[in-house]
C-alpha cells in the first residue's frame, strides 16, 4: 500500500549561500536532517538549503536562518507558494518511483535522510527520503507550475501498488 | 551513457545539456574582430578526446568540465566548473 498526500501549504523556506554555510546548518547537498526546532533542513543544491516543516511561522524561521553563523553573503528566501510538496509514504513507494526515476532508491544508495535532484518522469524534482514512524516516506518538491503533471503521473504509476490519493 | 557528476553520483546522460567546446574567453580588452568571430562561431569538433562544459540540468544544476571521447563517447572525468575557474 501506499498514499499520496498534497502538503504544499507546508512553509518552505530556501537559502542560498557559499557551500560553507552547510557546516554550520549542518547539513550539505545530499543530505537532509531536522534541526532543534523540528524543521527538516534539506541539502537542496550546491550552495541551496531548503527549509521544510518547520513548526514556527515563517518569519521567525528566516530570523533564524539569517542569524545562523556565517561570514558570507546569503539569501533567505520564503518559497512557500513557488513549489508544489508531496508526500508518498508505504512500503512499495521506492518500487512506485522505479517506474518514473532512474535513480536507485534501495536503502544502501539512498537511505532515510538522503535528498536528491533527479528527473521523475522527465519533470526536474527534489526527491528528499524522510521517513515517517519508520515507514519508507519521500517528500517530493517540483515547480508549482508542474504539481498537476507530477501528481497524475505518480496516480497513474501508483494504480498496480493499490495508491491511495488523500489532499 | 553515464556521466560521473562530482556531486550527484553517476547518472544518465539525459539528464544534462552539452553546451559548448571548453575553450579559452578572449580579453575584451585585446581580442580581435577575428578572435572574437573564431571565439563565437568556430568548433573544433575533434574526432577523439575532447574536453566539454555540460550542465546538469536535471541534478544539481553545475556546470560541468567533462572530459569525453567523441567516437566511444567514453567519459574520462567531470569536474565542477565553478572550482577550476571559467572556461
Amino acid at each position: 500500500m501506499a498514499s499520496l498526500a498534497d502538503c504544499t501549504s507546508m512553509p518552505k523556506v530556501l537559502v542560498r549561500a557559499s557551500p560553507d554555510l552547510g557546516d554550520s546548518l549542518g547539513v550539505h547537498f545530499g543530505l537532509s536532517t531536522r534541526d532543534s526546532s523540528g524543521a527538516l533542513v534539506v541539502g537542496y543544491g550546491y550552495g541551496e538549503w531548503l527549509v521544510l516543516d518547520a513548526p514556527d511561522p515563517v518569519p521567525d524561521v528566516i530570523q533564524r536562518l539569517e542569524a545562523t553563523p556565517y561570514d558570507g553573503l546569503r539569501s533567505v528566501i520564503d518559497v512557500t507558494h513557488g513549489h508544489a510538496l508531496l508526500r508518498l509514504t508505504g512500503a512499495d513507494t521506492a518500487d512506485l518511483l522505479s517506474r518514473l526515476c532512474p535513480i536507485d532508491l534501495s536503502d544502501d544508495v539512498t537511505p532515510n535522510g538522503a535528498a536528491l535532484r533527479a528527473p521523475v518522469g522527465g519533470l526536474g524534482v527534489a526527491l528528499v527520503r524522510d521517513d515517517v514512524d519508520g515507514e519508507r516516506s519521500y517528500l517530493l518538491v517540483v515547480d508549482r507550475s508542474y504539481a498537476e503533471s507530477l501528481r497524475d503521473m505518480l496516480v497513474d504509476a501508483g494504480h498496480e501498488f493499490g495508491l491511495a490519493v488523500a489532499g | 551513457m553515464l556521466i560521473s557528476c562530482p556531486l550527484c553520483g553517476p547518472r544518465d546522460a539525459t539528464e544534462f545539456r552539452y553546451v559548448d567546446e571548453r575553450r579559452q574567453r578572449p580579453d575584451p580588452e585585446q581580442a580581435s574582430p577575428q578572435q572574437w568571430r573564431d571565439y563565437l562561431y568556430v568548433r573544433a569538433n575533434p574526432s577523439g578526446p575532447a574536453r566539454e562544459l555540460w550542465l546538469h540540468r536535471s541534478g544539481c544544476r553545475q556546470y560541468l568540465f567533462v572530459d569525453r571521447h567523441t567516437l566511444t563517447n567514453e567519459v574520462q572525468t567531470a569536474a565542477l566548473a565553478r572550482t577550476e575557474g571559467t572556461r
